[in-house]
């Protein structure tokens, strides 16, 4: 996994400059994001971890296309952010169509796409198969688990194939266990596919076990306070719940844990 | 209530059917929901047959003791009578006015039906636009409600001048009355679809078309079709009034003419067939939004 030391000159797929993102009305705005600077290239798997409040789901609405920012300058390979616009989106809720089957769900993204009607079986079949969820196609999405919901929307984010995939707390809403598969899952997914990752959680753990490099953000107004490279493996079968019990894993998370206390205080 | 079996022992269908607050066999383990759900829908429905003998048997009292002349309140036999003589041919005569009762009603529900479906043709657009372009809903939305607030037999005039006596003037009443509910209906479930499922539709690449055909238009869909039921209801509520001018055949038009010839027996009949075909109705489109919908309360 290639880990970038700066001074970079590669092109990269996220590139936030000075980027600022307020809320509210002209007279009491709200500053979420305050002059953010981020890079992201292609194949990392960045996570941005930090208290609620921080401005790190604003920031990933900006790269989506869903957040203009206020000031600054922001691109998505070399472009401005649209949403659809190739960056495909795993929100904390599954947001999956009720109306539609499991399958039809794949569909919709599929058809957006403009694949052909007689393609889109074999590929959803084959989407389904990628996030563990083999001949589900024709389920009602109430009728799965919270877990098995939020594979069906993983599946649906992977439908176009993106370079880039964004995930806003994801797992944050599962039990334990189900969290624990899933972020195992989509650590060696994101390693086999090649897909650049913008992920966001609170968890120092979680955002140890799956960034390959880590942006600590702190509220107040939000900005990115440090960075925090993981070198944990990631080659293909790297055994993760091994992983979890490593002396270097319990090292970085705590690391990471310290650095996110001491953002959290105003000052060095 | 909270003893077990020995309640649920007692609760057989000898005993007499009584609002009982608790379900008949919630201590019994045993016992399986559907059983005691068939159980449940046993007992109230005895409730109702015995409320309606009741009823039935007031009625006939107030007859018998001749409180009021008979041709104004007639017994529940006449109105029986009456209802056989307008369901069958009788001395050559067919039914009431040249058409058994059946075909009144099926003309009536015919014209229910033909106004309903223009109304959901022309309602469910005008609702989309209501709900997604402001502009028009600032200009059409007062109009909606007005309309909706006008009884039908205000512009039922208006409806003759303009379109004369025949078949025009009473599908139009039964449209104008049946589109609101529908248009309303519609707009508010457009508005209210949830920005979260906006949002991920247009993450997946979503222009405004598909927004509004593909997302807002199924996910507001459970509301649309309870817009139609009560669309359906309306002007089922109006047909009498759409019938009130040349109306045979059709329900309304013959209580017209029976009132116009005392025939109080044949009114009430005519009332009875309405509402009891109203409720088969009513059943039957709760049946089609369960099946078509089932997505309802999930989004």
């Amino acid at each position: 996994m290639p880990r970038t030391e700066e001074p970079d000159t590669r092109a990269a797929v996220v590139e936030l400059a000075g980027v600022s993102v307020r809320y509210g009305s002209a007279k009491a705005p709200v500053t979420a994001l305050d002059g953010v600077d981020v890079r992201i290239h292609a194949g990392e798997f960045v996570v941005l971890v930090g208290p609620s409040g921080c401005g790190k789901t604003s920031l990933l609405r900006v790269v989506a296309g869903f957040e203009r920012p206020a000031t600054g300058r922001a691109r998505v390979r070399g472009s401005l952010p649209r949403p659809g616009a190739g960056a495909g989106v795993v929100f904390q809720q599954p947001r999956l169509f009720p109306w539609r089957t499991v399958g039809g769900n794949l569909a919709f993204a599929l058809a957006r796409l403009g694949v052909p009607r007689s393609d889109r079986p074999g590929r959803i079949a084959e989407l389904l198969e990628r996030v563990g969820l083999p001949g589900m196609a024709g389920r009602r999405t109430w009728e799965l688990s919270g877990g098995q919901q939020q594979r069906v929307a993983l599946a649906r984010a992977l439908a176009a194939e993106p370079e880039l995939l964004l995930m806003d707390e994801p797992f944050a809403a599962l039990d334990a266990l189900t969290r624990e598969r899933l972020q195992g899952e989509v650590r060696a997914l994101a390693g086999r596919l090649g897909t650049t990752v913008l992920f966001v959680t609170h968890s120092a753990e979680e955002a140890v076990l799956l960034g390959s490099r880590v942006l600590v953000m702190a509220a107040g107004p939000g900005r990115v306070v440090a960075e925090l490279p993981v070198d944990l493996a990631r080659g293909p079968g790297t055994d993760v719940s091994a992983l979890r019990s490593s002396p270097e894993f319990a090292r970085l998370r705590g690391r990471l844990a310290e650095i996110m206390r001491r953002g959290a205080v105003p000052g060095p | 209530m909270t003893a077990p079996t020995t309640t649920t022992a007692a609760s057989g269908p000898d005993r007499p059917p009584q609002p009982v607050p608790e379900p008949a066999g919630t201590g019994a383990v045993a016992d399986s929901p559907r059983r005691d759900r068939l159980r449940e829908a046993f007992r109230w429905g005895g409730l109702r047959l015995v409320a309606l003998a009741v009823l039935l048997a007031a009625w006939q009292a107030v007859v018998s003791a001749e409180v009021w002349p008979r041709v104004l309140v007639p017994s529940p036999g006449d109105v029986w009578r009456q209802f056989v003589l307008a369901s069958t041919v009788h001395d050559g005569v067919r039914g009431y006015g040249g058409h058994l009762l059946i075909e009144h009603l099926g003309v009536s529900l015919g014209r229910i039906g033909t106004g309903s479906a223009y109304a959901v043709l022309a309602g469910v657009p005008l609702g989309l636009l209501i709900g997604t372009v402001r502009p028009l809903a600032v200009v059409l939305e007062p109009a909606v409600t007005f309309l909706r607030t006008l009884p039908p037999l205000a512009y039922l005039s208006l409806l003759v001048i303009w379109f004369g006596i025949d078949e025009a003037p009473k599908i139009w009443l039964l449209v104008i009355a049946a589109l609101p509910p529908i248009a309303a209906a519609t707009a508010a479930a457009v508005r209210t679809v949830p920005g979260q499922l906006v949002e991920a539709a247009r993450a997946l690449g979503s222009g405004p078309t598909a927004l509004l055909l593909s997302v807002r238009l199924p996910c507001a869909l459970p509301e649309i079709l309870t817009g139609v039921r009560i669309a359906v209801g309306v002007a089922y509520t109006s047909v009498v009034a759409a019938e009130t001018i040349n109306g045979v055949p059709g329900i309304g038009g013959m209580i017209r003419d029976a009132q116009r010839y005392n025939q109080t027996a044949l009114v009430i009949a005519g009332i009875l067939a309405i509402g009891l075909s109203g409720i088969v109705l009513d059943a039957l489109l709760r049946l089609v939004e369960r099946i078509a919908v089932p997505w309802r309360g999930r989004v």
